[in-house]
């Protein structure tokens, strides 16, 4: 018997398919998650508290009406990471999150491509007026998209609660991407 | 796709669990009651809990429903079936939230959600993990049969009792139907 997400959207760009995550991600979104991969998003996890998080994404979907999509490579089928809105309680707003899975995967625009497109998903389909990336100040690769995105450093913008952050809130940058009229410009 | 199915006791719905548990759900995991299931977890912790253990039913194919009072349409707690990674083998678990203890509402949904497994996932055994302390659980162990068979040590939650429930043949409760 199977329990799927249902009528969560299919987004795609050039090179990749963003659909929402479902059982037969688990074991790579884990290998993932408990790798050193995952350092800046509260990792790496261990095997089972990994599940967990994933299960969470998963879960978001349904608590919010929206949530992560997997990004899969179109030429290999292969799946190269994720993004996302995310707004779990705690959060002071939506956030837009990426991450990419493996180093290969890394220095090919493929973080941009999706995070491009998941911003107009938020904007134009989710009805977002605003969105903010929290990023840790040590993550220079997330930082340097950040800013290619056009997001600019918010000082004043209240900080996300939970897990991920609470070790050291201070490293936590608050990017504010473009409102939706300067990105649709 | 398949939604999650929901169960009928003769006082009880199983459905599905959804936004709107969020705050029974966070109540029971900020409480003294949460003790013996991973809490006590502040607002934050317990909405992640929550979610995963929506994931969870898209990960396996099953999980845990939100236990609704038939009479009064109240959220009286969390009961089914679990196996996140870590777990030995899959378990039947409960919790019940404040006010709903001692009313048998634990013993009623658990044999409902063991029938579900038997009868439609067609597992051949089930277990239950119950910390030490926590003899409400074991008394519902009991209750549904179930004997203590060995202990389990977790990486994060410590050792739990392993209780074996009877096989779905020595089940003399009725299939599903009795439900109906």
């Amino acid at each position: 018997m199977t329990v799927a997400l249902a009528d969560t959207p299919r987004l795609e760009t050039e090179r990749l398919i963003l659909r929402a995550p479902g059982a037969r991600d688990t074991e790579t979104a884990c290998a993932f998650l408990t790798s050193e991969r995952a350092r800046y998003l509260g990792g790496p996890y261990s095997p089972e508290q990994a599940w967990r998080v994933f299960g969470q994404a998963v879960g978001h979907w349904v608590l919010r009406g929206y949530g992560q999509f997997v990004l899969e490579d179109k030429a290999s089928g292969a799946l190269i990471g994720s993004v996302g809105p995310w707004y779990p309680h705690g959060w002071a707003e939506r956030e837009l999150g990426w991450s990419l899975w493996h180093a290969s995967a890394e220095g090919k625009g493929y973080a941009r491509e999706a995070a491009e497109r998941l911003r107009r998903h938020a904007y134009d389909d989710l009805g977002w007026t605003t969105a903010v990336s929290y990023i840790d100040a040590a993550n220079a690769p997330s930082r340097a998209l950040a800013e290619r995105l056009g997001c600019v450093i918010d000082a004043q913008a209240a900080l996300p609660v939970g897990e991920g952050w609470d070790d050291d809130p201070a490293e936590v940058l608050v990017y504010r991407h473009p409102a939706p009229e300067a990105v649709a410009a | 796709m398949t939604p999650i199915p929901t169960l009928t006791t003769p006082r009880l719905t199983l459905r599905a669990p959804e936004a709107r548990d969020v705050p029974p759900f966070t109540a029971f995991y900020a409480s003294d009651r949460a003790r013996f299931v991973g809490g006590p977890l502040d607002a934050e912790g317990a909405w992640r809990m929550l979610a995963m253990e929506i994931g969870h039913w898209q990960i396996r194919g099953y999980g845990r429903w939100m236990v609704e009072e038939r009479e009064s349409g109240a959220t009286a707690g969390m009961v089914g079936l679990f196996c996140p990674e870590g777990w030995p083998e899959p378990e039947i678990g409960w919790d019940l939230f404040e006010g709903f203890e001692g009313r048998g509402y634990a013993t009623e949904a658990g044999r409902a959600a063991r029938e579900y497994a038997y009868d439609v996932l067609g597992w051949d055994t089930a277990v239950s993990l119950v910390k030490p302390a926590n003899t409400a659980s074991a008394a519902v162990c009991r209750r549904l049969g179930a004997t203590l068979d060995g202990t389990f040590a977790h990486q994060r939650h410590g050792e739990m009792q392993v209780w074996r429930h009877p096989a779905p043949e020595e089940v003399s409760d009725g299939g599903m139907e009795a439900y109906a």
